[in-house]
């Protein structure tokens, strides 16, 4: 039997896993040029670590008491890491955050990188959206079985 | 159960719609993990267990129906040609998603044109 509410709900996991992404490019970008906070921490950037909700492969068991079922759960939120890179330093003398020698330190963003992540989970969201859909059409095609022939 | 009505038509074409259903939830499996490090894709593996029914279908006695109890969807983990570990390949997985739906629908027609054979049985060829 086609269960539909599972196809829907591993497209959704890998569109909320790119979500993520996205935004947390996002905040990286807005960060790029953010000095130290007042309490003297400096914005590091962010990656989402994403994982497959399957951790063993052969994690199959009985529905009731029916055939064996798959269980797929699609992907998941491993984690939001902070990047460990050293910042970037500025010579802007005038900056209020700027040391004795006129140094600013800001976060080390690597600008393209961060636009290589957003265009690549901006299409890895497409592609969610492509496959929710193509469950949606065959649903429907389902519920014409029987019809006018 | 009438023959006709569960045949051995209808239990290939339910076998093949759960197959088709669970294919298309390993690709959205599959598509969900794009991005995910260390992600192996997953493949679905029937049709390759239909020699025993091809062939009995060239033979001219009717199919029997316990040659379906063999054939059954399985889950198996894609193997790399190389070694190295599988990606996810977007293009791949979208092309096989259209392919997969538009298999879907065809066994669909086939079910409805198997109930509509049924239904010319019943209203005796009238319309």
């Amino acid at each position: 039997m086609m269960d539909y509410s599972q196809a829907f709900e591993i497209s959704a996991s890998g569109m909320t896993v790119e979500k993520l992404r996205i935004d947390v490019t996002a905040v990286n970008i807005a960060n790029m040029h953010s000095t130290a906070a007042a309490d003297g921490t400096l914005f590091r950037p962010l990656r989402v670590i994403s994982r497959s909700s399957l951790p063993v492969f052969a994690s199959q068991f009985e529905d009731g008491a029916g055939e064996a079922v798959y269980k797929l759960r699609g992907a998941q939120i491993h984690a939001v890491q902070e990047l460990d890179v050293p910042p970037r330093s500025v010579y802007e003398p005038g900056n209020p955050g700027a040391d004795d020698k006129g140094f600013v330190a800001l976060p080390g963003v690597d600008h393209v990188s961060e636009m290589v992540t957003l265009v690549v989970a901006l299409r890895a969201y497409e592609a969610n959206v492509a496959a929710m859909n193509a469950a949606r059409t065959m649903a429907m095609k389902a519920l014409e079985v029987g019809g006018n022939q | 159960m009438i023959d006709e009505i569960d045949s051995a038509t209808m239990g290939v074409l339910r076998l093949a719609l759960d197959a088709a259903s669970l294919r298309h939830r390993v690709i959205a499996h599959n598509v969900a993990n794009t991005n995910t490090d260390g992600y192996t894709p997953l493949r679905v593996s029937f049709e390759e267990q239909f020699d025993a029914v091809r062939s009995a279908l060239g033979r001219p006695e009717p199919v029997d129906r316990g040659l379906l109890e063999g054939p059954r969807p399985v889950i198996s983990q894609d193997a790399p040609l190389d070694g190295a570990s599988a990606r996810v390949e977007l293009d791949m997985e979208i092309a096989k998603l259209a392919q997969n739906t538009v298999h879907y629908q065809a066994l669909l027609r086939g079910v409805s044109k198997h109930l509509s054979i049924l239904g010319i049985a019943v209203t005796e060829g009238k319309r």
